[in-house]
């Protein structure tokens, strides 16, 4: 069976050029990457508001647009609910109103049983006769969501569906966004910038960076096997370094860096390691090193891996945690700035160790904590 | 207040009211396609509906008078098939009204729509609704206040308009002499207590009609 959802897009709008394809199955998928990376402009294209230079949009085997074909499908005819960025909703309808908007072809009886059947199942009853400007913001989310799934649509666009929203109510609505997605069963595409968002809702996730598609990949594969470099700095990677390869095999890199000899463990069986001497991406989570205790038994290369030295520059307070800047006993300026790496502890561990008075220490990264990307 | 003056009056009134309706006929859909369409020669439209705001009134008269006198580019044509031209009647009165009125409405009711969320007509778009479906049913209700406060102001303006009314018009008493062109009268023939009744009449019109305007505009956000 082919894909629910295959787009290739090429559009140059006020000097942005958009160019991607990337093609998506059931379930939730979610365009993730920096505003102003064509997210939104994609959503349009799909809709049919945007019409693109070039390319081919197919949902559910249904042709929307092909510019060889000469097919463009309007907006009018496409059946895809939009969630717009802030709702959208008509400030001078009631909710009623608003969620039977896109069924005024249907005759009067069923445009009633369908509106009545989509507050239901939303939990709206009782708020039919409100305006959208008297309700939160959790309930003019759904109102919106009601509004897109009443023409039940083949699939439904969400651009930015939180951002209109207050901070502790984003994880109850996500959540609840989920929950809704799943029960009626159909396809979305989520646009967000906040990448917990993109993890905890999509089911794949398509990373876009300028325009461009970086990465397109299931959701456990995006984090653990980034495709670039920019992927693993687009979803907030820290620690993203520069070392050079002095030898590979199948199993194990050796890498030099800041003077030190780092050993890796290979990423897996499709990555082809570069030559030696060429220079390598790797990252480091801040939350993978480990301190070394003074009062323990001394450091075994074997079990602990990389074993490194040096002081604590700065750090920063995140309440649970706190982060370390720390910058190693090596010559030469630092990898990033005044300092080589993050790492990041649990307050307990910050306080258990006198981390506030003792800046010095000795620190292991596990072999398989070195994650080197793909170049 | 003398006959002659009371007919004034009503003229005023009935050539407001009339001008103001051609330019809720015509200056909406104007000010719709100025706010919501490409088009190439939008910037042309644009100086037509202005022009007037700027130009002296007598020299929009000018204008009117080369367009549609007897021997004008519409109005010779006309004449020659009809035997009739609209040059000093009071749909001249009317037509000098609605042409001095038409930049007030547009240019408020342009930025009436243009300020409705765009997302609000593609919402209406992804739900189904032309594009003419949706100006009636999304923009032109929610940029209602903004179009009434520019009818508002379009009817003051006419019920005001001397100078080009005098060019097209003409000061006919009983046929073409509005409210401003009898107050001219009566202050050149030295009838001060007349042309007072009148000035406070125009007077407490625009009272009302800045009342209701600003009452509009407020409400509108």
């Amino acid at each position: 069976m082919s894909k629910r959802l295959d787009v290739e897009i090429r559009a140059g709008l006020r000097g942005f050029t958009l160019d991607v394809a990337w093609t998506a199955g059931d379930g939730v998928s979610v365009l993730f990457g920096p505003s102003g990376s064509g997210k939104t402009l994609t959503l349009q294209c799909l809709a049919g508001l945007v019409r693109p230079d070039a390319g081919r949009i197919v949902v559910d085997g249904r042709v929307l647009f092909d510019s060889v074909a000469g097919i463009h499908v309007p907006s009018q005819e496409r059946r895809l609910g939009y969630v717009f960025q802030g709702y959208a909703l008509f400030p001078h309808l009631t909710v009623r109103s608003n969620i039977a908007f896109g069924l005024r072809r249907c005759p009067a009886a069923e445009q009633a049983r369908r509106t009545a059947a989509v507050i239901e199942r939303l939990g709206l009853g009782g708020f039919e006769g409100r305006y959208p400007r008297e309700l939160s913001g959790g309930q003019r989310q759904r109102i919106a969501l009601g509004r897109a799934l009443a023409i039940e649509p083949s699939l439904v666009l969400l651009d930015e569906p939180f951002s209109a929203l207050d901070l502790p109510l984003r994880r109850t609505l996500r959540d609840e966004l989920q929950a809704i997605l799943q029960d009626w069963r159909v396809p979305a595409v989520l646009v967000t910038h906040d990448f917990s968002e993109a993890y905890q809702l999509g089911d794949s996730v398509i990373v876009y960076e300028e325009g461009r598609v970086r990465q397109s990949a299931l959701r456990g594969d995006l984090l653990r096997r980034p495709a670039s470099e920019s992927v693993a700095r687009i979803l907030g990677f820290r620690n993203v370094l520069h070392g050079v390869l002095r030898d590979a095999t199948a199993e194990h890199l050796r890498l030099e860096w800041r003077g030190q000899v780092l050993e890796a463990r290979a990423p897996g069986d499709l990555f082809s390691p570069p030559s030696p001497g060429t220079s390598v991406a790797f990252f480091v989570r801040p939350e993978d090193p480990r301190l070394l205790r003074k009062d323990g038994p001394p450091p075994d290369a074997a079990h602990h891996g990389n074993i490194l030295a040096g002081s604590v520059v700065r750090e920063v307070d995140l309440g649970v945690t706190r982060v370390l800047m720390l910058r190693l006993d090596a010559p030469g300026p630092p990898a990033q700035g005044e300092y080589d790496l993050e790492i990041e502890v649990p307050r307990f561990v910050y306080e258990v160790l006198n981390l506030a008075h003792d800046r010095r220490w000795r620190f292991s990264i596990h072999r398989s904590s070195i994650h080197v990307l793909p170049t | 207040m003398s006959p002659e003056n009371l007919s004034a009056l009503a003229l005023s009134v009935r050539v407001a009211a009339t001008a103001t309706l051609l330019n809720a006929v015509l200056g909406i859909p104007l000010a719709y396609l100025l706010a919501r369409r490409e088009f190439r020669a939008r910037w042309l439209v644009d100086l037509l509906v202005t022009l007037p705001l700027i130009l002296p009134p007598t020299v929009t008269g000018y204008y009117l008078i080369v367009l549609l006198g007897r021997r004008g580019w519409l109005g010779a044509p006309l004449y020659a098939l009809t035997g009739w031209s609209v040059t000093f009647t009071w749909q001249a009165a009317v037509i000098a009204a609605a042409v001095m009125a038409l930049p007030l409405l547009v240019r408020t009711a342009r930025a009436a729509i243009e300020s409705v969320d765009r997302d609000l007509e593609r919402a209406a778009f992804t739900l189904g609704h032309s594009e003419w479906r949706t100006a009636i049913e999304v923009t032109l209700p929610l940029a209602r206040n903004g179009i009434l406060a520019g009818l508002v102001l379009a009817f003051a303006r006419a019920l005001g308009e001397f100078g080009a009314t005098l060019m097209l018009a003409g000061n006919i008493p009983g046929r073409t002499t509005t409210v401003p062109l009898a107050i001219y009268t009566a202050v050149q023939t030295g009838e001060s207590s007349e042309a007072l009744a009148l000035v406070a009449a125009l007077t407490t019109v625009s009272c009302v009609v800045i009342f209701v305007a600003s009452r509009l505009g407020t409400t509108a956000k």
